[in-house]
Order: C-alpha cells, then structure tokens, then sequence
C-alpha cells in the first residue's frame, strides 16, 4: 500500500509547528503498514500536486500568505484537478483563506484566491489569538487548539465545525468554523492539529483509505499519549469554559 | 496645573501602593486619567533610552544601568519590569520634581513590543535599542511580522536606532531611516555553515519572501544573511564580537577588549554586545565598561544552584511558547561533557494568562539532547504527555525518558535517586513549583 502527501510550502506557510501534522499522519499511515512519500512543493517551482493522495498547506505570518497568493496563480487550477481526481485536501490556519475567492488585506487591496470555493476573507488590524473548542460536524469529540487570526470568512455554508464553545468562528465569536465541501477540508485552526486530536486525525485517515479503496480497520493503532495529551487540553479548555 | 496635580498623586499613590505592596502601574493610571498628556509635558533627561525585543530585554537593561552607574550617571529604570505605559508614566512621575523635571542622567526603558507604540505617542527615545524578534508567546504576540508591525510606528525620525545585524527582521527598521547603529556578531567558532533548528524562519527574506543565502549561522535564523532576489542582507557593524569562544568563555569586542563570560551563552554574548554598543553611544568610555561587564552575573536570577537529594542542579530559565530560549538551555546542556540529568517542566503554560496551547513544544529543538552525557530525561507537569509524544518524534531512545505528573513526584524521584549534575529546563511561570522544593545555594 502507497501513498503520496503533497506538503505545499512548507518553508513559507509553517508558523506553528504545522510539519508534526505530517509527522504525525505519516507515523500513524506507517504503523498500518502504509509506504509513506511526502512531496515538499517549493515556492518557487511550478506546485507539482498530481498523483498527490493527501494535499495539505499549513499557517503563515499575513505576508508570507499574500505571496503564497501572489506567485502561484498556477495553483489554483492544480489544486482543483488533483481535488476532482480525489485527492483529500487539508488547509488549516491562514492557507484556508487562499482556497476562497480573495482574501482583501487591512489596506484594502484585494489578492485572488485558488478559488476552489467561493467564500471571501477580510483582514482587519485586530487580532484575537486564543484557544479553541469546537464542535465538529464530522466526528464525535470536541477539537481543541488554538487560533491566531485577524480575520473574518463570509459566505461559508458547510463548516467543518458547527460552533465553537470557546473561540472565533468564520464570521462570529462561538459561530460556525472552517469549510468542507467533498474531500476538501479547512479550518483556521492552528499548528499541529492533528497531533492535538487523535480523533481528527483518524478522520483523515479513513478518508485516505476511503481514497485509495482500501478496507480500513474497525479501530486504528493508537499513539502513545496522544488521546491522554488530548484529554488534559480539553479538560483544561472546558474548565475555562465554565468559568467564563 | 494638571501635570502638576498628575505628579501628586501617582507620587502619593506609589507611596500608598508601597506600602501595601500594590504593583507600580496604577499611580500611572490615575496619572494619565488627570492629564492624559502627562509624558509629553514632562522634561526628560538628555538621554532616553528604550530596549525592546523578544529575549534578553531585562537582561540588556540591568546590564546597561549597571554600566552607565560605573560611568557615573544617574540611571531611572523600570526594575520592575512594568514596561506599558501606566507602569512608564508611575515610573517617569515618580523620579520627578513637582514642576515635571526628572531627576536623571538617562531615563532607561525596558519596552513591551506591544505597547511601544503607546508610550513613545508622547516623547521618543534618543536610543532605541531592538534585540530580535523571534516566535515567541504567539498567543499573546501574533508573530513576528506583526510584532514588528506594531513597534514601527512608535520609531521617531530623530531616535538613533541600535539594531542587531544580524537578525534579518530586525534589520528592517533601518529601511528609510537616518540614523542607525549596528551590532553584530563575526563568523567564528559558533557559528555554521549548515542551519540548525526544527524550522527555519531565516529561510524567506522578509522584505521579498525571496530565498535567502546565509554564509554563516550563529544560532536559530541569526547569521550573516543575503537575499538573492532584493538585496537585503547583514550590514556592516559598528560595534562587533569578533572573536568568541563559549567553551572557555571569553569574547573579544571591536578586536581589543576582552570579556570573560560568567554565562556561557550565546544569549549572554548579544545581550553584552547590545550593552556595549548603546553605553558606548552615550559616552561611557572602554576601560569602565569592560570592567562591569566581566564576569557580570545577572540578579534577575535567570541561573540558579541548588542541590535535590545528591543531586547538585542548575536552573536554566526559559520562556514557555518560546522555542529560542528553549533552544539556547538545551545548546548549553548539549555542550557541557559531563553525565547529566534533564528535567523539563510544563505545568503552567503562562502564569499571566490561561492557555492550553502547545504548538511551540514542535519548534523546540529538543534533539539537541541526543547526546551520550545525557543520561536521564525527566518530563513532568499537567502537559507532560504533549512533551512525552513530542521527544517521541526525536531519536532520543525511549529508555531514557522518565515521566511524572506532577513537579512534587519528579522532585521526590531525584531526591532518591542518582547524584548526577542535574539541569531543570522550565519557565517562570513554573520554576517555584520545584525551587520550593530544593535546598538553594549562594552564588
Ligand atoms: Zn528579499
């Protein structure tokens, strides 16, 4: 069994730790005797994604994501085909925005976005970061994590998350989060979010077996501490919730 | 009338605050409700001088009062560390005459990245000395990016900037201004050709997002750097380290004066330099500032001895969400020979705000302990087993790696087990959970 991850931009988009998402997928793909290649797309190269089975960008600073935007006008339509050939798709943290139409910064100039959905993003000059529980339309346990975003998206109607008991949504504090439409998923959750939700990460685990017309087993090998690390995080975040 | 009326009564609620031991920011606060202008009427010293950055703030300006005192100046700082602007204003007003004149040689600033633009709306330094920017407390600060959007604006024309070089970030602020200074580091027996570290912020220019070439790295994304594509590089220095040799200890600046280092840390190196370069561009002359600077041992206690059970340990503080200073401890820890044990700590992530954010542990070099005289890796507190799953991802044998939940059980393991040197790498925000558990030593 093979199978091929296509990393977008890893030294312009990873803010936050987003390789151990990598780390993470490949060790567990691995440990279900998976033969694992990563592809690492650089900025500067046409983004070569075909025969990719897993596309992911993570976060970076505004800048970084405006030049993501401003030389790869080739990508877009990349994204798409290896998308429409089945491909599962994850950005998280700011790359979410470059799926949209356009991200409009906090000068007002507005960039093009891939346009693999229709959704638009604001910047503003304010910024919230802060942590994050959220309520997944797709799986059963809350995610936690942590947003660092000076942003709104407008005009999602499929969100991965339905609401958030703690954080920023897409346009409203505690409101819908992130985008999902076929087998492409995102949310503006931030850094190694896969490493922070084992139940996230199996997720997209089945969904790449699902891809490759693999049977997956009832229940996936477990990482050392990775569910009690997820435990103490939730705990934590739902005691803030209380005292709010 | 109102400046005066302002004066009165932060004095008198400093002395009050004094007294029942309140902190120092609010006399300020009141200060700034009376006469919200109160900064800009003020008559400061001839010498105003700022430090910002995200490590060695407080370390640079204790270093630097230190100096400009032997040189025979008066020096007005904030010790205290409250570095916005309501703990400023208490501090400006306290050290004044009624009528608003302060009482000084040199006003010296330790600045919140944040807030710097707020405090220097009303007055601006004659010396503004930027450090570096790193990632570093991302859930309070955005990034660096917007770190150094937000200290731009508060960069008057006329302030003479003292930048470190060798940051490629925090050469920026030097673009479109006059008068700048510059401090860096020579290639020498720190530096690499190769980059070390989990993730490379020195990869993409930050002018361009270019591919930047370095011909040397001292540590992280601090080298010597240029950018193929816009031609923003290392400038040349005015102040150097040019020869350094951490084993033994000891740096040589501008060629002739030689330093010994009390703390063998590259850390240690640019916070002397930043020093060095500022106390020299206010006039204090060579001979007075080698002499305070040997040997020169900290007071806000960044180091601590003490021994647990037969272990004789040392306490190197770092900062939780703040991969560089993590990174630094474990350098040194990699670079001393003899067989030790490591105790890392994340219990609090913050004790000034609650977060459960982990991210930061990913950019931690913690590989750095994959070394034969590490013997033992003890990790411990409420996130122990997010550090537990990130050395995971090391190739630290798993058989080294000892874990507790809590700091209480880590330190009754050590108090019973081995008597190798023992280093504890953890925050301020958790250091007392152990400190009141061992016996401190002097010195
Ligand atoms: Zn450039």
């Amino acid at each position: 069994m093979e199978l091929t991850i296509a990393h977008l931009y890893p030294d312009v988009m990873s803010l936050y730790g987003e390789y151990a998402n990598i780390a993470v997928l490949r060790r567990k793909l691995e440990a279900m005797d998976v033969t694992v290649t990563v592809r690492e797309i650089t900025f500067e190269d046409e983004p070569d994604v075909s025969g990719a089975d897993f596309l992911y960008m993570g976060a970076g600073t505004e800048r970084r994501q405006k030049a993501v935007l401003h030389s790869t006008s080739s990508c877009g339509p990349r994204l798409k085909a290896a998308v429409e050939d089945g491909a599962v798709l994850l950005f998280t943290g700011n790359a979410m925005e470059t799926l949209g139409a356009s991200v409009t910064d906090a000068a007002g100039k507005v960039w093009p976005g891939y346009a693999l959905a229709d959704f638009t993003t604001v910047e503003t000059d304010r910024r919230d970061p802060g942590d994050v529980v959220a309520v997944s339309a797709l799986w059963d346990a809350p995610a936690v994590g942590f947003m660092n975003k000076c942003s709104t998206t407008h005009g999602i109607t499929a969100p991965m998350f339905r609401e958030l008991p703690l954080g920023f949504g897409n346009e409203a504090e505690h409101g819908p989060e992130g985008y999902v439409s076929g087998n492409v998923y995102a949310t503006h959750l931030t850094g190694p979010v896969l490493v922070k939700n084992p139940q996230m990460l199996d997720f997209f685990v089945r969904r790449l077996f699902a891809r490759k017309g693999w049977d997956c087993p009832e229940t996936l090998p477990e990482q050392p501490r990775q569910r009690s690390a997820y435990e103490t995080t939730l705990r934590e975040l739902q005691g803030r919730i209380k005292n709010q | 009338m109102r400046l005066f009326l302002a004066a009165v009564v932060c004095r008198l609620l400093r002395f009050i605050g004094k007294l029942v031991g309140k902190g120092s920011s609010l006399p300020g606060k009141y200060a700034l409700k009376i006469c919200p202008d109160v900064l800009g009427r003020v008559k400061l010293p001839p010498c105003v001088i700022a430090v910002t950055g995200s490590n060695g703030k407080t370390s640079t300006v204790e270093m630097i009062a230190a100096i400009l005192r032997a040189g025979g100046k008066t020096v007005v700082y904030n010790e205290e560390g409250s570095n916005q602007i309501e703990g400023v204003t208490t501090l400006i007003l306290s050290n004044s005459t009624l009528g608003g004149k302060m009482k000084a040689d040199v006003l010296l600033l330790e600045s919140d990245e944040r807030y710097a633009r707020r405090s220097f709306k009303w007055f601006h330094p004659t010396h503004f000395v930027i450090t570096n920017l790193y990632r570093d407390q991302l859930t309070r600060n955005g990034h660096p990016e917007w770190v150094y959007d937000a200290i731009l604006p508060a960069i008057h024309p006329d302030t003479t900037l003292v930048l470190n070089a060798d940051d490629p970030l925090v050469s920026c602020f030097a673009r479109d201004h006059g008068k700048v200074k510059w401090f860096g580091l020579d290639e020498c027996s720190v530096s690499t050709k190769e980059h070390h570290g989990v993730y490379h912020d020195g990869a993409r220019c930050p002018v361009c997002c270019g591919r930047m070439a370095y011909s040397c790295y001292h540590y992280e994304h601090i080298g010597h750097y240029r950018c193929a594509d816009c031609g923003h590089h290392r400038h040349d220095t005015d102040f150097a380290v040019t020869a350094l040799d951490l084993e033994k200890g000891t740096l040589t600046i501008d060629g002739e004066t030689e330093i010994s280092l009390a703390f063998k840390s590259i850390y240690n190196v640019y916070n002397i330099l930043a020093a060095w370069s500022v106390c020299s561009l206010a006039g204090v002359d060579k001979d007075t500032m080698a002499q305070i600077i040997n040997n020169y041992i900290l007071k806000n206690g960044r180091m601590v001895r003490f021994t647990l059970g037969s272990h004789h340990g040392t306490l190197l503080t770092s900062k939780h969400e703040n991969s560089v200073a993590y990174d630094t401890n474990l350098s040194y820890i990699a670079h001393t020979k003899e067989p030790c044990e490591v105790l890392i700590i994340v219990d609090a992530i913050s004790r000034k705000y609650f977060t459960g954010e982990t991210s930061w542990l990913w950019d931690i070099d913690f590989h750095q302990l994959n070394c034969a005289h590490v013997e033992k890796i003890i990790l411990c507190g409420k996130y122990v087993n997010d550090l537990a799953m990130r050395f995971d991802y090391t190739e630290i044998p798993g058989e080294k790696i000892v874990c507790c939940d809590t700091v209480p059980q880590a330190a009754a393991l050590l108090q019973s087990d081995g008597a190798a040197a023992l280093y504890v790498v953890t925050c301020f925000s958790d250091r007392d959970k152990l400190l009141g558990l061992v016996k401190k030593e002097e010195g």
